[in-house]
């Protein structure tokens, strides 16, 4: 674990100086706010008594215009990690200092992590703003956040992994978005599969599935351990990845 | 400090490096000496940890380079070749972010970092710039970070690849005299494949060649080895029995004559002579007297290092083209 504060503090410095993240960040925001826009404008459209589901949980259940973006805001986020400190010849200087490979790896990845939290926080103000005019059930938002906290967390370990298995960070924002579009199409099988074992380990890894559940406030430590597995995976290859980077 | 044992690193099936051993003691300021692509900045590589050997071992301060490689990256400071920045930080945010990397100050905390960096600041010359983003700095101040990060800690080994590559004469001077100040309390390892640089600043040099270690010791020891020792006499008068009795001389290797308004000699002693060179001078001096020519000159032919260097690295070069 050593090294890892440091570097954690300095990722995190660098995302915001340079414009990226607020791009991205901003066009987020943009995203959501349009989303939540079109639901509440839905919702009025359809009269209290149509709707069978209150905002918060359209908002977080309802449409895949939640995660969409996570499709692409992931891979942007992560791309950077390694595959600039490769390309600039910085990694020679960090890997010579006395830290742990896993510290190295660590700090960079909740670096990110902390990064997308940030980036979700304004979206707090629509609840607040949702029950000034109605009833909200905190919890269920607070099973909404931890669903996309939860799967983000795994996009995001998805795309350090390839950021240091790849020199160049449009390579390395391809490949994750590839495999994170490749894990969500994983998903639509339980919409389009016969009944089996198949179908079911589709609708085990879709996140349409798992956010149905969590804007319920149904929280499946079954789906928690996926989206954990996802982030340990990957992690675990980037240690690995890392280590041979000075092999013989 | 460095203990090298028959190191090898192969790129492919390039050999960057052959069988390399040597030892650096503590306090010493040593130069590491090899023409382009000789395979300098892998050895340094391996040395500082961020290159595994093909085979061969590595021991910095006693610790294992693989085994205990924490124990000993925290003994060195490393300045890789291309200088390495953070280009959107400013300076001191890179050189506090390479102060907590390296544990410098801990568990001073913060004030004891802030001090180190100031230090280090003021011991490479850089106090002008540094509120200044990287990105802004010419090439001559990067590699002046570069330095400084690899003085933070004040770590007992300092391995420095190319220090002074992009510097200006004056720059260059500092540097030197930065590097040569080092030695005694730290152990200093520096490349080049500029003669004057490691002829300035250090006291033993380890020449190498297309991956193989060609010769090693103190400058003098190397000059005196590799070059053939000589003799440059200026005779004139009635020379032509003087030149007769100078090449069947018993302590002349060969002779060659250089015609002008005197005659011009440079004799190449046996090289048994090595520690007798003014001997073998009165010897020869007597020789030519006795023959009836005048000796208007005798001076011990001392070659440049430059020589040295060409000869060790030329003769490796043929070596390996003649090779099967
Ligand atoms: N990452 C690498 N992959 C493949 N070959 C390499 C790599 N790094 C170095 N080499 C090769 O190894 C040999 C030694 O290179 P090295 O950089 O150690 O030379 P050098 O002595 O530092 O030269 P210079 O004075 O130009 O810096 C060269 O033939 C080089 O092409
Ligand atoms: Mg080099």
């Amino acid at each position: 674990m050593r090294g890892w504060w440091p570097i954690f503090k300095r990722e995190l410095l660098s995302y915001y100086v340079t414009p990226l993240a607020w791009v991205v960040m901003t066009s987020f925001l943009v995203l959501q706010g349009m989303h939540f826009y079109v639901l509440v404008a839905q919702l009025a459209a359809q009269g209290s008594q149509g709707a069978d589901a209150g905002p918060v949980q359209s908002f977080f259940g309802g449409t895949v215009l939640l995660y969409l973006p996570l499709l692409f805001v992931c891979p942007v986020l992560t791309m950077r990690l390694f595959a600039e400190e490769r390309r600039s010849g910085t990694i020679e200087a960090l890997l010579t200092t006395p830290v742990h490979v896993l510290g190295v790896v660590l700090g960079k990845y909740l670096a990110v992590l902390v990064a997308y939290v940030v980036m979700w926080l304004p979206t707090v103000l629509y609840m607040a703003l949702v029950a000034r005019h109605g009833d909200v059930q905190w919890p269920v938002v607070g099973a909404g956040y931890l669903g996309m906290f939860a799967v983000g967390a795994g996009y995001l370990a998805v795309g350090t992994m390839t950021s240091a298995l790849t020199r160049s960070q449009l390579a390395a924002a391809i490949t994750s978005a590839m495999a994170i579009i490749g894990l969500f199409m994983l998903g639509i099988g339980a919409f389009i599969l016969p009944d089996g074992p198949g179908r079911e380990l589709c609708a085990y890894v879709s996140v349409w599935g798992q956010m149905n559940d969590f804007s319920r406030g149904i929280i499946d430590t079954r789906r928690l351990v996926l989206d954990a597995t996802l982030v340990v995976v990957p992690l675990f290859i980037t240690v690995r990845a890392v280590e041979s980077w000075r092999a013989p | 400090m460095i203990e090298v044992e028959k190191l090898s690193k192969y790129y492919g099936s390039l050999a960057a490096v052959r069988d390399v051993s040597f030892r650096v003691g503590s306090g010493q300021v040593v130069g590491f000496l090899g023409p382009n692509g000789a395979g300098k900045s892998t050895t340094l590589r391996v040395l500082a940890g961020f290159v595994g050997a093909s085979s061969g071992r590595v021991r910095i301060g006693g610790h294992d380079i693989e085994d205990e490689r924490l124990e000993a990256l925290g003994n060195i400071g490393y300045m890789p070749e291309t200088a390495p920045l953070y280009v959107e930080m400013r300076v001191t945010e890179q050189l506090r972010f390479r102060a907590e990397l390296k544990g410098v100050g801990r568990p001073g905390g913060r004030k004891a970092i802030a001090k180190e960096v100031s230090r280090v600041i003021e011991r490479a010359t850089i106090a002008d710039v540094a509120d200044v983003p990287i990105s802004e700095l010419s090439k001559g101040y990067r590699q002046r970070v570069a330095l400084a990060d690899a003085l933070l800690g004040s770590p007992p080994l300092l391995i420095l690849d190319e220090p002074s590559a992009g510097l200006d004469p004056n720059q260059i001077r500092e540097v030197r005299s930065l590097i040569r100040d080092l030695g005694g309390e730290q152990t200093v390892l520096i490349s080049s494949h500029i003669l004057p640089e490691i002829e300035a600043t250090c006291s033993e040099v380890v020449v190498i060649d297309q991956g193989t270690l060609v010769a090693m010791g103190t400058i003098a020891d190397i000059r005196r080895e590799q070059a053939p020792v000589a003799i440059r006499l200026v005779l004139s008068g009635v020379v032509e029995a003087a030149l007769v009795a100078i090449e069947e001389h018993e302590v002349v290797e060969n002779c060659t004559v250089a015609e002008g308004p005197h005659t011009q000699l440079v004799v190449q002693l046996k090289s048994e002579m090595v520690n007798d060179v003014g001997g073998a001078t009165a010897k020869l001096v007597a020789c030519c007297v006795a023959t009836g020519a005048l000796v208007r000159e005798a001076s011990p032919e001392a070659p440049s290092l430059e020589d040295v260097f060409s000869r060790l690295t030329r003769s490796e070069g043929e070596r390996m083209e003649g090779g099967p």
